[in-house]
Formats: C-alpha cells, sequence, structure tokens
C-alpha cells in the first residue's frame, strides 16, 4: 500500500475547514490581455482577425434572424410542445407529478451535498459552498429555460408551475441538509418514493402500483433489518429474509385492494413524454444493465453467452430499428389473448431493454477498475459469493462509474427524439404537428420550431453535463 | 465462369449468416456446459477417492452447473413461449413466415436511383444499404477531419478561437443528432438555396446548386477508358511502392524520405503519359440542369437529404471527435512537447510528427466507437426521406410485405455493418499500439 498522506489538520495545528489560499490572480491590462491572448504571434493575429470578422458577420446574420422570428406559432402550439394531448380535467396529475419529482431531487440532492460536506469536515478538507448563489449558478440554463416555456403560454399557470417548482426544490433541497440523521440515511428510500408516486400518480393503477411499492418496501425493509449486527444464527437470517418479503406483499395487498386508477398511457406527447421516457428507460435499464454486467463477467459459459449476445446485438443496431421492432414485433410475441398495450408502452420496454445494455458496459468498466485485492479479501474474509458482489465490489464499481452513467442518461434524453419512429409524438415530433397546422402549413417555420426544440433539449443536457463533469472532479480528488 | 449471385442470394445469404451464427453459439455453449460438467464429475470422483466428499448441494461447482442448466431451460421455455406467440399471431393475420417475398415487385421507387416499381424487394434493399455505405464512406472522413481541427482549436493558445471551439463542442454535443439533421435540412437547405428552376450556377456553371439537388463536376470515360483506369489502378501500386522506397531509404540512411512528393510524382508521371499515349480517354463532365430543372445530366449530382444526412451527422459526429481528439492530444506526455519544443521543432511539426501520431493511438479506441455511432445514426435519414437501408424497409413495410421478416432483415444489416467497421477498427488499432512493454 502506498503511504497515506497524513491531513495536518488532523494533527490540530490548522482549524478545522482552513481556507485554502489560492494562488494570486496575475493583474494584465486590457492591452496586454489582448496581446498575449490574441496577438502574440502573426499566425495568431491572422486567426484572430479572420476568426473575429466570420463570428462577427455569423453573429449578424444570426441576431437579424432571431429579431425578425414571428414566435406565434410556439404561443399557439405551446401545449402540444410541452404535454402533446393530455386532457385538460386531467392536468392535475402533471402537476402533482412534476412536483413530487422536483421532491425526490432536492431532498436526495440535498441529502447527499449534507454528507459530502459532513465528510469533507471530518477529514479536514474544504467542502463546497452551498448557497443559493452557487445553486443558482448550477441550475441556471434549466430554470431559464423553463421560464423560457412558460413565457410563451397564454394563460399564467404554466408560469406559475415553474415559480412554485422551483421554489420547491429549493426548500425541498434546504430540507434535505437540515433533515434529522436518520431522515437523511433514509434520502434514496424517499427520493425512489416521491419519483414512484410521481410515475403512479400519471400512469398507474392499483395492481401495478402494488407491486411497485410492495417492491420497494421489501427493498426498505431488507435494508433496515440488515443496518445493525450481521446474522449470526440461521433463524436471523430467515427472520431477515421473511419480515421483508411479508412487508412487501402486505404493501401489495393493501395497495391493490385501493382501487387506484391513473389516467393511463394514452394522449402523452410533448416535451413531457421526452423527459418520461429518459427516466424510465434508466430506471429499467439500471439494474438491468447491473444483471448484465455481472452476467457477462461470470465464469459460467451460459449465463456470460446469453449476457454478451444480448449486449452486442443491442449496442450493434441503431436505436430506430429497435423502435421498429417495438411496433412490428413486441405485439406479436405477447400472449394472444392480451390487447396490443399503446406504442408508448412498448416503446419504453424497448428503450429499457437498449439503456440496460449501454449501462451494463458502463457497468463492466466499472466492475474492471475494482482492484482484484477487494474481491480476494472479501473471500478471504469468508463472504458468499452474492454478499461479496453486494457489499464489496458493486459499491466502488457504481461509485465509479457515476459520471458514465450520467452522461448515458443524457444520450438516452436526446435519443428519446427518436420515438417518432415508435409513432409517439415527442418534443421534436410536436415541432412537425405545429408546422402542420392549416394557418402555419407551407409558411417555412420548421427553422423557428426546431430552435425552440434544440434551446430545450440544450438546456437539460447542457447542465447534465456540466454535474456531470463536477461530479467526476470530486469522485477523482475525493479518493 | 464466376457464380452468378444475384441480390436475393445476398439477402438470404444475410439469414444464412444468422442460421449459422446461432448453431454455432448453441453448440459452443453447449461443449463448454458438457465440459465443466465431465470436469465436475472427474473432480467428484478424485474427492471421493480421497475421502473428502462434499454433498451435492454444498459443492459450488455443482451448484454451478446445475445453475447453468436451470437458466438454459427457463430460456428454453421463454423462447419457446414466445415463438408459440408469435406464430399463433401470425397465423390469426394471415402471415407467411418465409422469405419468398425477397423475389416479389417491391413497387417503390428511389430518387436519383434507376430502380422501377417493377424491381425485387430484394434489389431496394441493397440499393438502400449501398446508399447508407455512401453516407458513411464520406461522412466518417469528414467527420475525423473537422473534428480533429476543431479539438487542436480548442487548445490553441489564441483565445478567440479556442472559446470558439469550446462553444461549438458545447452546441453540438448538448442537442440529439436528429434535431441537427432535420435543421440543416428545412432551415439551412431548403431554405437558403433557390428553386431548380432558379439553380445558381456558379464556377461557369461547373457547379449547380438549388434546393433538390446540388451538381459538381465529374470525370467522364471516353474511349479507351477502361485500360485508362487499369493504368491508373498500377500508377497507384507503384506510387506505394515508391512510397515505402523511400520511407526505407530514409531508416536505413537518415536522408529525407519526402515520400508524397516522390509516390505523387510518380503517379501524376505516370498518368500523364497513359493519358497522352491512350489518346486523351477522359474528359471532365459538366452537370447540366434543364431550364424546367427536372432533366439532370453529366457531373455528379447529389440529392438535398443525402447533403443534410451527412452534413448533420458531420458537425453532430464532429463535436464528440473534437472531445476524444482534445482528451488524448492532452494525455501526451508533457514532456514530449517539451523536448520538441527544444529541438525548435515548429507548431506545424510539433503536431505533425510529436503529438498527433501518439495522440492517435490514444484516441482510436474511443474513435472506433464514434464511428460505429455515426454508421448507426445514418438510420436518421428516416426522418428526412433519404432513401437509406431503414427509410426503404420502412418503405416496404408500408406496401403489404411482411413486416416481421423485413424488420428482421433491417436489424441484421446493421449488426453486419457494425460487425465490420469494428473489425476493421479492431484490426487498425492492433496495428497502431506499441508491440511489446
Amino acid at each position: 500500500m502506498a503511504e497515506q498522506q497524513i491531513n495536518p489538520n488532523f494533527l490540530g495545528e490548522e482549524p478545522l475547514g482552513a481556507p485554502t489560499i489560492r494562488p494570486p490572480h496575475s493583474k494584465l491590462s486590457a492591452g496586454e490581455w489582448l496581446k498575449t491572448n490574441l496577438f502574440n504571434s502573426r499566425l495568431n493575429s491572422i486567426i484572430t482577425v479572420v476568426v473575429g470578422a466570420l463570428l462577427f458577420w455569423c453573429g449578424y446574420l444570426f441576431v437579424r434572424w432571431i429579431i425578425d422570428i414571428d414566435f406565434t406559432i410556439i404561443r399557439d402550439t405551446l401545449r402540444v410542445f410541452m404535454i402533446g394531448s393530455f386532457p385538460d380535467d386531467e392536468l392535475w396529475r402533471l402537476w402533482g407529478q412534476a412536483y413530487l419529482l422536483v421532491l425526490a431531487i432536492g431532498f436526495g440532492s440535498g441529502a447527499h451535498a449534507r454528507r459530502n460536506h459532513d465528510q469533507a469536515l471530518l477529514q479536514g478538507v474544504a467542502s463546497d459552498e452551498q448557497s443559493l448563489w452557487s445553486l443558482a449558478r448550477r441550475y441556471w440554463p434549466i430554470i431559464a429555460v423553463l421560464v423560457f416555456f412558460a413565457s410563451f403560454a397564454k394563460t399564467f399557470s404554466p408560469m406559475l408551475l415553474v415559480i412554485t417548482s422551483v421554489l420547491l426544490a429549493v426548500a425541498t433541497r434546504w430540507l434535505g441538509w437540515v433533515a434529522p440523521a436518520a431522515l437523511r440515511l433514509r434520502a434514496g428510500f424517499i427520493a425512489a418514493a416521491a419519483v414512484i408516486a410521481s410515475m403512479l400518480v400519471v400512469a398507474g393503477t392499483s395492481k401495478f402500483g402494488g407491486v411497485v411499492v410492495g417492491l420497494l418496501l421489501f427493498a426498505w425493509a431488507a435494508t433496515e433489518l440488515r443496518r445493525g449486527d450481521p446474522a449470526t444464527s440461521r433463524a436471523q437470517q430467515a427472520v431477515r429474509w421473511l419480515v421483508p418479503l411479508a412487508v412487501g406483499i402486505v404493501a401489495y395487498l393493501v395497495i391493490a385492494a385501493i382501487g387506484f386508477e391513473g389516467f393511463g398511457w394514452k394522449d402523452w406527447g410533448g416535451f413531457h413524454v421526452s423527459v418520461f421516457t429518459a427516466v424510465a428507460g434508466i430506471a429499467i435499464g439500471l439494474p438491468g444493465g447491473v444483471l448484465l454486467a455481472l452476467g457477462r463477467r461470470s465464469d459460467l459459459p451460459v449465463v456470460k453467452t446469453a449476457s454478451v449476445i444480448f449486449i452486442e446485438f443491442v449496442r450493434g443496431v441503431p436505436l430506430i430499428s429497435l423502435l421498429i421492432f417495438s411496433i412490428v414485433f413486441l405485439p406479436l410475441f405477447l400472449p394472444p389473448a392480451w390487447e396490443t398495450p399503446t406504442q408508448l408502452t412498448l416503446a419504453i420496454v424497448v428503450i429499457g431493454g437498449f439503456s440496460a445494455a449501454y449501462i451494463a458496459e458502463i457497468v463492466r468498466g466499472g466492475l474492471q477498475a475494482v482492484a482484484k485485492g477487494q474481491t480476494e479479501a472479501a473471500q478471504a474474509l469468508g463472504l458468499s459469493p452474492g454478499a461479496m458482489q453486494r457489499l464489496i465490489v458493486l459499491p466502488q464499481a457504481l461509485r465509479a462509474v457515476i459520471p458514465a452513467m450520467v452522461g448515458q442518461f443524457i444520450s438516452l434524453f436526446k435519443d428519446t427524439s427518436l420515438l417518432f419512429a415508435a409513432g409517439v409524438l415527442e418534443f421534436l415530433g410536436a415541432s412537425t404537428i405545429a408546422n402542420n397546422q392549416p394557418q402555419f402549413l407551407g409558411k417555412g417555420l420548421a427553422p423557428v420550431t426546431l430552435l425552440f426544440v434544440a434551446i430545450g433539449y440544450w438546456a437539460f443536457s447542457y447542465t447534465m453535463s456540466r454535474e456531470s463533469r463536477l461530479l467526476e472532479r470530486r469522485l477523482d480528488t475525493g479518493r | 465462369m464466376l457464380l452468378a449471385i444475384d441480390d436475393t442470394d445476398m439477402v438470404i445469404g444475410l439469414l444464412w449468416l444468422l442460421g449459422i451464427g446461432i448453431v454455432a453459439t448453441i453448440g459452443y455453449v453447449l461443449v463448454r456446459l458438457t465440459r465443466q460438467i465431465v470436469s465436475v464429475f472427474r473432480q467428484r470422483r478424485y474427492d471421493r477417492a480421497t475421502g473428502q466428499l462434499a454433498p451435492l448441494w454444498r459443492d459450488s461447482k455443482v451448484i454451478a452447473v446445475v445453475a447453468q442448466i436451470v437458466f438454459g431451460l427457463v430460456t428454453v421455455a421463454l423462447v419457446w413461449f414466445l415463438w408459440n406467440n408469435f406464430t399463433t399471431r401470425t397465423d390469426r393475420i394471415g402471415l407467411k413466415l418465409n422469405f419468398d417475398f425477397l423475389d416479389q415487385p417491391a413497387g417503390i421507387t428511389i430518387a436519383d436511383n434507376p430502380l422501377t416499381p417493377a424491381d425485387t424487394v430484394a434489389e431496394a434493399l441493397v440499393a438502400g444499404f449501398t446508399n447508407t455505405i455512401r453516407a458513411i464512406i464520406v461522412g466518417i472522413p469528414l467527420a475525423l477531419v473537422l473534428g480533429t481541427l476543431i479539438g487542436i482549436a480548442r487548445l490553441s493558445s489564441n483565445w478567440l478561437l479556442s472559446k470558439l471551439a469550446t462553444a461549438y463542442v458545447e452546441f453540438f454535443r448538448n442537442i440529439p443528432p436528429l434535431v441537427v439533421i432535420i435543421f440543416v435540412w428545412s432551415g439551412v437547405y431548403l431554405t437558403s438555396f433557390p428553386r431548380p428552376t432558379e439553380s445558381w450556377r456558379p464556377a461557369g456553371g461547373w457547379l449547380v446548386f438549388n434546393n433538390g439537388r446540388f451538381g459538381f463536376p465529374s470525370v467522364a470515360g471516353l474511349d479507351n477508358f477502361g485500360s485508362f483506369r487499369l493504368v491508373l489502378l498500377l500508377a497507384l501500386a507503384v506510387a506505394v511502392g515508391v512510397a515505402i522506397w523511400r520511407t526505407r531509404v530514409n531508416i536505413a540512411t537518415g536522408a529525407p524520405h519526402h515520400r508524397i512528393a516522390w509516390a505523387s510524382g510518380s503517379f501524376v508521371v505516370i498518368g500523364a503519359i497513359a493519358f497522352v499515349v491512350l489518346g486523351g480517354p477522359a474528359e471532365f463532365s459538366k452537370p447540366l440542369l434543364s431550364e424546367n430543372g427536372r432533366e439532370f445530366s453529366g457531373g455528379i449530382w447529389m440529392q438535398m437529404p443525402y447533403a443534410a444526412l451527412v452534413s448533420g451527422l458531420v458537425l453532430y459526429t464532429a463535436s464528440h471527435i473534437a472531445e476524444i481528439v482534445r482528451g488524448s492530444i492532452q494525455a501526451v506526455d508533457r514532456g514530449q512537447v517539451e523536448a520538441s519544443e527544444a529541438l525548435a521543432l515548429s507548431g506545424f511539426q510539433r503536431y505533425r510528427f510529436v503529438i498527433l501520431p501518439q495522440a492517435m493511438r490514444i484516441a482510436f479506441p474511443p474513435l472506433i466507437n464514434q464511428f460505429l455511432n455515426f454508421s448507426k445514426n445514418t438510420s436518421l435519414a428516416l426522418a428526412i426521406g433519404f432513401a437509406e437501408t431503414t427509410s426503404i424497409i420502412q418503405n416496404l413495410n408500408g406496401q403489404s410485405l411482411p413486416a416481421p421478416q423485413l424488420t428482421l432483415l433491417l436489424m441484421l444489416m446493421y449488426l453486419l455493418l457494425s460487425l465490420v467497421l469494428s473489425l476493421i477498427g479492431n484490426f487498425i488499432n492492433r496495428r497502431l499500439q506499441i508491440v511489446g512493454r
């Protein structure tokens, strides 16, 4: 083992969390700055002049185009862009969904940030400032674009939704930061519960909800029971499996008995469906991907071959062909007695499998990065293969691949633009509908709607990719 | 005599490949499993002889074998169940599960392609696949060049240039490729270029631009063109030989190799002699467009959806390639740059001889991935109606032809493409890497 550097803060020489001193900024005058950065050689001077002129000209054309744009088409069809043809009476479900998602993200990230902060304090490392200002600097593109979207609305209610959501995000993040430690420890479950509730509000039925809630409660109870000392006797081990199982089954029976009916999967569209599909794709793909990655690394030839074939097949064909598969093939595989599900359901199944294959490759990279000594040490301690994966290997492997996972989420979010091939009218497909409205047909307004769509995609992807880079840097320095 | 292979045979060959793959995989798995079972038996016999036999349910090797058999049986049962549903449902809608339709007339036409509605489905599929390949062959080199330039520009000491490159990368990386393609198509090409009747004809009519297609000059053959082409091929071989010879001389004696000048010189000289001897076998052909903008001849014509697909994908992929190139340039050891500065190499020489060769070695594996992504993304042409594989299949799906079989063929074609591309990529990668160490 390499020798550990002992932080002097542990020796009590400096107060905890002492400010790190940065090298002084070199002050350049404007002229000097120009000289070093733009005109430091003959070639650079030429480049500066040419690029500057080109930039000026393109910027001029672009600004003139922007000024001339008439956004009536967006104003008239904003609803199609945002939620497709979701009916008026059911709009409260979307509001509920948005608030619950915001709650999950806010509380989860608040608790996570607090944990990092506490850990940093413990190690005597300076931790990040958690001010409103720093949050605004990190998430401004998303907030700006939401306000931009809402500004096209003819009524005030979308803006109200945006404003209350942002306020709720700030409030729940603060809650996650100050909540008692017992709650913060279980932040993952709280966030997962909120996400599941957000899905159930819109598309849940009581049976489906029962299954999902039952699984969640099962996982929660199992973790709670394992939190203490390791099980010693066989009876204790049995209790640790049976009690969570009982909790899950009871939860299923209770929820299934309520007779709750969601809106279902029809009439979805616009930005809502893009975000929903991406989230659902990751939610299905994450567990599937972990299983596939473990299967690919297993010593059992049957399991390994099956995983390799699935992963390589999915990665070898374009997503569009899989979406065509979801329309053409998938309904034919269902038992003859079933009716054909909606196209969105089929598409989500395929997108879940698609992201599972890609996540499997990411997780495989993480698994390979776990030092062999770790598994050997776990074996020496007498852990069973399952316990070894669960307690030693996977936590390290998954932690190492979080940034890559965010990257996969971004590319999945961008890939939702292909849903048109499965007959789902998502955010990009809405621009086709807008341009086919009789009053806008043949007026060449496609660039305007596409600009609007591009801004929406860009703001979300850009913010997430910046977050992932931040995470990457933090994980690197955290070692 | 050569074997007469028509388009139907090629498509059927794809299915044969699939079948062979499935049989080979099942065989491989069964052999591995049998071997494992045999070794378990041997182990247990040995254990019994030495008196350390564990009970069956505690023997991890037995558990492994049983688990695999159970897994395999469950998989087989699942496949059987799905297949059963599939045949029941296809029976009910009266779908025949064979590939006879490949010889039926396709009933579709493709822009700028001699295909007629009477031509067979197999011919349409091959035409579509050819269009996919055309997009890939033109697009990947362009994306590589543009991406490398932008990646280098991001590291430039010129503030304006590096910020511009950063803005480019951050913009294109974060919007879906489909948005880029549709924007290029409907936002740039359809609106900025004139209608065919009012085409732009810059450079004395040697270039033609309108919002339907672009025309460029090409080379047309006259008499003796076949032999001229043959001579050019020979000249190319000679040029490669000369380049190798110059490289060897350079390695042996240290004399400057000037291999590009030597190779292109010999190619041009042989070509020029052959051109004169054969009595002018080729001429430039001017793209000609009739006044009504419908008939076109001469030159080489590019349809607008093709141009939009390739340029949109190039813009998008270049942003990813730029990031890879920048990362690998930064990964080159700093000492290398300092050493080349100490040797007083110019900026260009530093990149050409020291940094880029090493950076490319690091960059190549992720670049292969981008090339694969590019080739899969050509399927986005479905949205703008360029008749490549996916569009053709979707077109045929609407012609009351059996959609499941066509979709299977669609996926097989892309699988084959990905497989071939990654094989080529891995081969080059192995050549690039330093051996040993």
